[in-house]
């Protein structure tokens, strides 16, 4: 390498120096985390990390630069090229169909799980392109490698929210500071055409390794399935890429004979049957049944706090892991005692009111936790629903209080350009409930701003809610240094979507005006018309016997 | 008249009942709706520039030509360089272009050398072989061979015009890409199936790069800008699968010529990076599975070929390699294995882009392009764009004059007149170098494709008049009825006017022309009513 240093010009030197270190090392790790849930469903994560070693993202500044050449070996090149282009320091998408039970399920290890579409990305400012510009492209840019409608996250949808989305990674300490720009498309679906892409960005695809189990028949077939995608840096590691796969199963719904025993067979109808060459990890990790007779074959590589781990580096024969309940006959959902929920923190967002111009939204946020906890509570809002902020009732556990709510920072929405950001830190005391009441307005819609089957009504993005402490106390059941890599990140809870229903107009509308107001004008028109042209004239009426009234007139 | 006995008068009598003044109100509403007519019209009517039709029209009949001037200095006895001169002129003017000199010049003149645009030819004994460097020829003349003065000529008019000369011309216009002043280079090494062991898991093409096709990339820097990117797939399956074939007892597999058209699976191998509009070369190597190994291309009989590469005409190369058998376990390919799969990739390169290989007998000093080349080339694009804009040019005069409803806005007007005065350009700057005209050519290729696909000029292709019309049509339908009848009333009315003052002369005829003839009148009787203008 130090020859090819010698040969670049001074310019060029300095601009390689300052954006790419050395050439790059890649590695590029699997994992398969299986965990069987209470109520006899099974939570599948895929997670595929890639790491470049080195590299650095690029820098704004010298975006009109001349782009030196990029080797990749097993960083997706079509994702690398777009982060290059836009210069992007740090990314997260997220595609995902369901709604996410916490209670019921516990906390996800992978922690977007928003209804719908979400894009959020840490752009540096500098250069000649604005931050706006960038994540326009940046976005459409997606759009076009997931096949994804990302395309319509505009500016109508787009916030920059403070304390919610705090980078993942580290940012480069440029001139000039990063921007965050996050925007949601709750109604987006996920399906096959945003997996195949995914597939496309792994160096071993859909056919080797771990991620020859991602069937789109059964994923999309489960009862949650969602897809994301993180690129984030580290100084002095490198920059990540990690793709994501989380489905939530329902083996007792597949089962013939109502058990809910699974092997990788009968939720996925694949088995590992190659390694991925390239790993430099692989391996699968079932969480066991705790209190509980179980059978799990074949035997694992390693047994630890809970877990059993399959190391998937090298597979001599077809790997087919099953976790079976011998001692249970049908599989019966366990309804007594009254089951405690596994997050202890649950939100419930609801819209209320019939009417088509107002409705009131209510939160109401439960802790059961001992202690107080600190929450960052966010909502984005499309303005066609818009806060009456005076409105805002608190109450915790009955009581009106005003002091939970602190640090309010709030956008206004602009109609037809901009959503509203509702941003605040709450504290919710020790086992209560805490209920924000709040009136909002429907907007009244311009006639093109509806989109196709308008009648069905706009979906809401869903609110977040960001506890202030790290996730170990979110992890309901055995939290393990095993697990996940999200352990020292804070949590962040989605509520559910909500679908809010705009006065619609009746779209023959245009036409039915065209025709009124023309009838209108003509009638003006032939009575002014007909007064200025018309002729006036005596006419005598005649005396006729038998006839004593015979109205005479005369027009022409 | 009796005017009291109802306390009214006749409405006939009053002033702005008089004829003169309903047919002036009359004539106004007409006056004002044909007023209008053409105000309207033209406020919904397309904005459709002239375009300078006859000097596009002037434009695509000329051609581009390059003079070229070669300077010819002999360093063996007894050789009269003036005549030889003389006798290249005549015979290289008949063959390429009547703007071709032939001037005889000393040996050491060094201003030859830097003067740009021309060609020195060096007639000597000391080289075995004809020798190209920069814009000089070495050429082993002999004063022996009578055939000598042709094979100059050969040699020259495959050196300055190897297109024509070209054995395949049609095929190799079809191999090379269309002109781009920017391209993407994609490398990839695709791995069949790295699962079944084997296979390449990475390849240092960075450094191999840097040593064997820098050079090229340096040297056409003039016409293209180059982007690079390389990447590695792992599972890169085929859509179909090789022929076995049994070569000496041993398996081998083979890819027919047919199978070549289908080899590149666009479907499963991810290739473009598709953040660019930029037209992208496509080099890959290809390692086939361990079960198929080794993989070897098959011509039209089905027997084995030496090769190992294909081009895919405007699209990219292919290089299989086979990794030697005794290969054991994954495997990376160094930078020295490279150098032997790298120049092809170099020589499909310059095939793609257009640059001419040396006529045979001629050899390279140092391998690289010779400005001998590199000028052909200028000169084939400059060729190719100018006559691409001429085209283009003609295309889009044609479109709008063929579709009334296509808008010509202020930028296609401009984007054509500023093509017009690049090719006029383009034309001046062939006399002085052909990198000038080039540049001039592509630039007018660039503003005619810019003015051709503007979006403005979709605009309201799908808005016919008859929609407009059929819009205002409840308004337009209502309001002319009452407009015409009240004209062909007034008209009538006149007529029976005329005809009554031309039959009788009676003088007090206030009212004939308003009351039907069976109507009698008592003056001293009246009502006035007033009633619907109808019939």
């Amino acid at each position: 390498m130090i020859f090819s240093w010698r040969i670049l010009p001074a310019t060029l030197l300095l601009y390689v120096l300052g954006t790419l270190a050395s050439p790059t090392s890649e590695t590029f790790q699997e994992e398969l985390t299986l965990r069987p849930l209470r109520d006899g469903k099974v939570i599948s994560r895929f997670s595929f990390t890639t790491l470049r070693e080195g590299a650095v993202p690029r820098n704004p500044e010298l975006l009109e630069a001349k782009d030196i050449p990029q080797y990749y070996t097993l960083f997706p090149l079509g994702l690398g090229q777009v982060l290059r282009e836009y210069a992007a320091s740090e990314l997260h998408l997220s595609l995902n169909s369901g709604k996410w039970d916490y209670e019921g399920w516990g906390y996800p290890g992978e922690q977007e799980v928003g209804t719908g579409a979400q894009l959020w990305a840490w752009i540096s400012d500098g250069g000649s392109a604005t931050v706006d510009e960038r994540w326009k492209g940046l976005r459409n840019a997606l759009a076009g490698l997931f096949c994804a409608s990302l395309g319509s996250l505009d500016d109508q949808r787009t916030t920059s929210p403070k304390l919610a989305f705090v980078p993942v990674g580290d940012l480069p300490a440029w001139k000039l500071p990063h921007q965050l720009r996050h925007a949601t498309l709750p109604s987006e679906n996920v399906c096959t055409e945003n997996l195949t892409p995914f597939l496309k960005l792994l160096p071993c695809k859909g056919i080797s390794g771990i991620a020859g189990l991602l069937n789109p028949h059964r994923l999309f077939d489960a009862d949650w399935h969602g897809m994301s995608v993180h690129v984030s840096w580290r100084e002095g590691r490198g920059i990540e890429v990690r793709l994501a796969f989380q489905a939530v199963f329902d083996p007792v719904r597949l089962s013939i004979d109502k058990k809910r025993d699974w092997s990788l067979q009968s939720i996925f109808d694949k088995s590992i049957r190659k390694a991925c060459p390239v790993a430099s990890s692989s391996r699968i990790v079932v969480e066991l049944p705790k209190n509980e007779a179980y059978a799990i074959d074949p035997k694992p590589s390693i047994v630890q706090e809970g877990f059993a781990v399959y190391d998937t580096s090298h597979v001599e024969k077809d790997l087919d892991i099953s976790l079976r309940w011998p001692l249970e006959s049908v599989f019966s959902y366990p309804l007594d005692p009254p089951l405690q929920p596994l997050s202890p923190l649950s939100v419930q967002r609801i819209l209320k009111g019939t009417s088509q111009s107002r409705g009131q939204l209510s939160v109401s946020i439960r802790n059961t936790l001992p202690s107080e906890v600190q929450a960052v509570y966010l909502e984005t809002m499309p303005w066609h629903v818009q806060f009456y902020l005076h409105t805002l009732k608190i109450l915790v556990n009955g009581h009106a209080r005003d002091d939970p709510l602190s640090d309010i920072a709030y956008t206004p929405p602009v109609p037809h350009g901009r959503p509203a950001l509702l941003e605040s830190v709450l504290r919710l005391p020790p086992n209560s409930t805490t209920q924000l009441d709040m009136d909002v307005m429907k907007s009244f819609l311009r006639y093109t701003e509806h989109p196709p089957d308008a009648q069905r009504g706009w979906d809401l993005p869903p609110a977040v809610l960001v506890p202030l402490v790290n996730s170990t106390s979110f992890v309901a059941s055995g939290a393990s240094t095993l697990l996940g890599n999200d352990m020292s990140r804070r949590p962040r809870i989605y509520t559910r979507t909500l679908l809010v229903d705009l006065a619609t107009p009746d779209f023959s509308m245009p036409y039915n005006v065209i025709i009124m107001s023309c009838t209108l004008i003509a009638l003006t028109f032939g009575m002014v018309f007909n007064l200025m042209t018309r002729r006036f004239v005596v006419v005598k009426l005649r005396e006729t016997p038998g006839r004593n009234e015979v109205p005479m007139e005369k027009t022409e | 008249m009796d005017k009291s006995h109802y306390g009214s008068r006749n409405p006939s009598e009053l002033p702005f009942e008089s004829p003169f003044l309903r047919r002036c109100i009359l004539a106004a509403y007409w006056a004002l709706v044909l007023v209008a007519l053409p105000a309207w019209w033209h406020t919904t009517s397309i904005e459709r520039l002239p375009l300078p039709m006859s000097q596009v029209m002037a434009q695509t009949k000329r051609e581009i030509e390059f003079p070229l001037n070669i300077r010819l200095s002999s360093a063996v006895d007894g050789v009269d360089a003036d005549a030889v001169a003389h006798e290249l002129e005549r015979s290289l003017r008949s063959r390429l272009s009547s703007q071709l000199f032939v001037l005889p010049t000393g040996l050491n003149d060094v201003s030859v050398s830097s003067e740009p645009g021309s060609y020195w030819v060096k007639l000597t004994d000391g080289v075995q072989e004809s020798v190209v460097e920069e814009n000089v020829l070495q050429h082993r003349w002999d004063v022996r061979d009578s055939t000598a003065s042709s094979t100059l000529a050969n040699r020259l008019a495959a050196l300055l015009s190897p297109y024509s000369e070209h054995a395949h011309a049609e095929q190799h216009e079809h191999v090379v890409s269309k002109y781009a002043s920017r391209y993407h280079i994609a490398f990839t090494l695709l791995n069949e199936d790295a699962a079944s062991g084997k296979s390449a898991l990475s390849w240092q093409i960075r450094e191999a790069l840097q040593r064997i096709m820098r050079p090229v990339f340096k040297r056409l820097g003039p016409l293209h800008n180059f982007t690079i990117e390389s990447q590695v797939q792992f599972h890169a399956p085929l859509a179909f699968t090789p022929t076995a074939v049994d070569v000496n007892g041993t398996e081998v597999y083979g890819l027919t010529p047919e199978d070549l058209t289908v080899f590149v699976n666009s479907a499963e191998w991810t290739l473009s990076s598709g953040v660019t509009n930029d037209p992208i070369l496509h080099f890959l190597l290809f390692v086939p599975s361990a079960f198929r190994r080794p993989l070897h291309i098959l011509d039209s009989a089905g027997t084995l070929t030496r090769s190992h590469s294909f081009i895919l005409p405007q699209w990219g190369g292919v290089v299989i390699y086979n990794p030697p058998p005794e290969t054991q376990g994954n495997f990376h390919i160094l930078s020295s294995q490279l150098d032997s799969i790298l120049p092809i990739f170099r020589h499909q390169l310059l095939s793609l882009l257009g640059v001419p290989r040396l006529p045979s007998g001629v050899k390279s000093v140092s391998g690289s392009l010779s400005t001998w080349q590199i000028d052909a080339l200028l000169r084939r694009r400059a060729h190719e764009n100018a006559r691409e804009a001429q085209q283009t040019l003609g295309s889009i005069v044609k479109l709008v004059e063929q579709i009334e409803n296509m808008p010509v806005g202020k930028d296609v007007k401009r984007d054509v007149e500023d093509a017009l005065s690049a090719l006029d350009q383009a034309f001046e700057a062939a006399l002085i170098s052909p990198k000038l005209a080039f540049d001039h050519s592509s630039r007018a290729l660039t503003l005619t494709s810019r003015a051709f696909f503007n979006p403005g000029m979709l605009a309201l292709l799908y808005f016919p008049p008859e929609h407009r019309l059929a819009v205002y049509t409840p308004l337009f339908a209502s309001a002319t009825v009452p407009l015409i009848v009240a004209v062909i009333r007034e008209f009538a009315a006149w007529r029976k006017q005329r005809k009554t003052a031309a039959s009788s002369g009676i003088a007090d005829i206030t009212s004939v022309g308003y009351c039907p003839s069976s109507a009698t009148f008592d003056h001293n009787d009246v009502i006035t009513k007033v009633g619907l203008n109808q019939r």
